[in-house]
């Protein structure tokens, strides 16, 4: 990371630390959506990074923002940071001027109901809490339909850490559509963005959950002893780390490259979501009993950490598709493909 | 991540390419070998003095012992290229990789002189001496012992698992020069055995792959002259501990299953079943990121960091990996083998013991990375 992504983690850090406590994430699960931790991050342009200052965005990089979310899975924020992040990013690449709130971009199934248009996008991430909305129409994918919240009809849902998933539907007779060029952004492209955004937000839970069951075993005693001094608690716990390691450097791949380039999300994606796995289950084996608890805000993490090992592709998707872009690039070794990615 | 373990981005210069291409042509010139799935799998001191004469030897050692001062980083390059190719490297590797630098930081001006440009020139071959027949993990309880005589030092005991000490000319061998005491670290020795002195037996051992790699080395009142006494006496254990760093974090910790994934790749096609593509990108998504991650070590050692947690950690991870890739392979096998995928898999299976054995077992390392998240 460079010295401005140090202050950025740093700043990020400060303010989930002092504000995205156990009992907040347990209000927005409860339906109390966090307004004020929103603003405070707004205000300090953490929710607009990586588009450009004359677009209204705050400066930076796309991987300026994976260095906000990094911070915001280890605090398991419980707002659409992502979501906003990657709608900046879109609006940015599409010279769009960025609005102030929550966005999400989406793709959405055209359909007709009675003689209006439709569109619907299914299992929306923070549906309801995003200002606006920017549709991609699945079946002309060079257009973008932005949509206030109030021109939306939502079926209410939620994902497995409680966070809302909604489906979302505009009738074109009830609003009013504005069409804008995607230019080079499609739906691969979002899902790429999206990809990238989950990597890191699992490689930040998978640290502060690492952090946290090393902290318990060092604390909890059994047969008068921390349990954290028992060879069979360290040996899983060195297995955990060697996990959050490997996804921290894949993830700082995504943080420090000038372009997010599709081979490297694959890697990170396939790879850090094959470790949500193995870390969330050794962290609930050494929490025992009270890590199963609602009370305890261990769940915080290995919850979202089983919702977003599957969004945006599960890591088998992206070992597939590894695979394929490895194979497509037939003229190269295996050898020079992988000295190639640095 | 925790204090004290640190991953950090690094890559590698863009400039090293040029090295790089040069390591690749020199090994297609001289490739006659069937390429080797593990890195201990292959010896021939033909082929050392021969990528000696390009300067590959100690390329990061001084100048005044012929070294060329090169970076870590480009000697990362070289030995991972090596691997890559399934060289034969056994008998130059441990002289490179721990010996030279031990030699480096702890050895005599005059040990330096002495030593150092033999191995340089490919032409000095050296082996680890640890283990014992009743120590492994426990290397603090070695009995290979010395009593002081006038000018040096009587050796007795033995060595174990000791890898092409038939084919190599010394041993950096860890001996008890005092008694056990309460400080159990204390009291130990390193020397240089020459293995053709008089008193020295190498008896082989067979592995369960038929190959005799390995050996056990018999010391009985050898005479050690005290110029072969690496640094100060009694500091043994410190000395042992420094060369683990080198030991653990190169690329031969999860490039020896390689060759297995590789011909995988080559027998299919976008075509093949959609499982067998997932395999392939699974297993080539873990090499890219431990690689990454061996890179960081690497430019830690090159500002003279020793990261050791960092290094068990890779090995550990390394190691894991290299026993997933074969038993994962052989489930998803193209209805037809080519023949160079079957030879692989035979040998990495085969091989696959030791990876988690050797350099310190699963266990240990496992431990130490427990120690770095501060549990013991």
């Amino acid at each position: 990371m460079n010295d401005d992504q140090r202050l950025i983690a740093d700043t990020t850090e400060r303010m989930l630390e002092a504000h995205c406590t156990n009992q907040l994430i347990d209000q927005a699960e409860k339906g109390v959506y966090p307004t004020k931790l929103w603003e405070l991050l707004e205000s300090n342009g953490l929710t607009s990074l990586g588009a450009d200052t004359s677009l209204g965005g705050g400066g930076g990089s796309f991987g300026d923002a994976l260095v906000v979310l990094r911070q915001a899975g280890r605090f398991a924020v419980p707002l659409p940071l992502a979501e906003t992040l990657v709608a900046t990013q879109v609006l940015g690449e599409c010279g769009i001027q960025v609005q102030k709130g929550a966005a999400l971009v989406v793709g959405a199934e055209p359909g007709s109901s009675g003689d209006s248009l439709t569109w619907t996008a299914r299992a929306a991430a923070f549906g309801r809490h995003c200002e606006t909305v920017y549709f991609f129409d699945e079946q002309s994918p060079d257009q973008l339909h932005r949509f206030s919240q109030a021109e939306i009809t939502r079926t209410e849902g939620e994902d497995l850490a409680g966070c809302a998933r909604d489906d979302l539907r505009v009738k074109a007779v009830d609003a009013e559509i504005e069409v804008i060029k995607a230019g080079s952004f499609d739906l691969a492209r979002l899902k790429l963005f999206g990809a990238a955004t989950r990597a890191v937000m699992m490689a930040g839970a998978l640290e502060a959950a690492l952090e946290a069951t090393v902290g318990y075993a060092l604390e909890r005693k059994q047969f008068g002893k921390p349990i954290g001094k028992f060879q069979a608690i360290q040996q899983q716990l060195a297995v955990f780390s060697t996990q959050v390691a490997a996804s921290t450097r894949a993830a700082e791949t995504l943080m420090v490259s000038e372009e997010l380039l599709e081979i490297d999300v694959a890697i990170a994606k396939a790879r850090i979501g094959e470790a949500a796995g193995i870390g969330a289950e050794i962290a609930h084996q050494v929490f025992g009993a009270i890590g199963y608890t609602k009370e305890h805000g261990l769940n915080h993490l290995t919850r979202r950490l089983w919702v977003w090992r599957d969004e945006y592709g599960h890591e088998g998707f992206w070992q597939a598709h590894l695979g394929h872009l490895l194979l497509a690039n037939s003229n190269a070794s295996l050898w020079h493909q992988v000295t190639e990615l640095g | 991540m925790f204090q004290g373990m640190n991953f950090a981005p690094a890559k590698l210069p863009g400039e090293l390419e040029a090295l790089r291409h040069e390591v690749r042509d020199f090994l297609s010139a001289e490739r006659d070998w069937q390429p080797n799935s593990d890195f201990n799998a292959g010896a021939s001191p033909e082929f050392s003095q021969r990528f000696a004469a390009k300067g590959w030897i100690g390329m990061t050692w001084p100048k005044a012992y012929g070294g060329a001062e090169k970076t870590f980083l480009e000697r990362y390059v070289v030995t991972e290229e090596l691997l890559a190719a399934g060289a034969p490297v056994g008998c130059h590797w441990i002289a490179d990789r721990q010996s030279g630098p031990l030699l480096l930081k702890f050895g005599t001006e005059e040990q330096k002189q002495r030593f150092l440009p033999p191995i340089i020139a490919g032409e000095s071959f050296y082996s680890i001496g640890m283990s014992e027949p009743d120590t492994g993990s426990d290397l603090a309880s070695i009995r290979t012992s010395a009593e002081k005589v006038d000018g040096g030092w009587r050796l007795n005991g033995s060595k174990i698992w000791t890898s092409n000490a038939h084919l190599n000319h010394y041993m950096v061998t860890l001996v008890r020069t005092a008694p056990p005491s309460d400080n159990r670290h204390a009291g130990m020795s390193q020397f240089i055995v020459p293995i053709d002195a008089e008193g020295v037996t190498v008896r082989g051992i067979e592995n369960l792959a038929g190959e005799q790699d390995f050996n056990q080395i018999f010391f009985d009142d050898v005479f050690i002259a005290d110029d072969q006494v690496v640094g100060e006496p009694g500091n043994g254990w410190a000395q042992v501990m420094s060369e683990l760093a080198y030991e653990r974090s190169g690329p031969e910790r999860f490039l020896s299953a390689f060759r297995v994934l590789a011909e995988f790749g080559k027998s299919l096609t976008l075509d093949s079943s959609e499982e067998m593509i997932r395999l392939y990108g699974r297993l080539s998504a873990h090499l890219v990121v431990l690689r990454r991650m061996s890179i960081s070590v690497a430019s830690l050692l090159e500002s003279g960091v020793m990261p050791d947690t960092e290094a068990a950690l890779i090995k550990e991870l390394g190691n894991s990996y290299e026993r997933l890739v074969p038993e994962m392979v052989r489930l998803h096998l193209p209805g037809e083998v080519p023949k160079a995928l079957a030879d692989a898999l035979q040998e990495c299976i085969l091989h696959a013991p030791s990876f988690t054995l050797r350099g310190g077992t699963r266990e240990i390392l496992r431990g130490m990375i427990a120690r770095g998240l501060g549990l013991r």
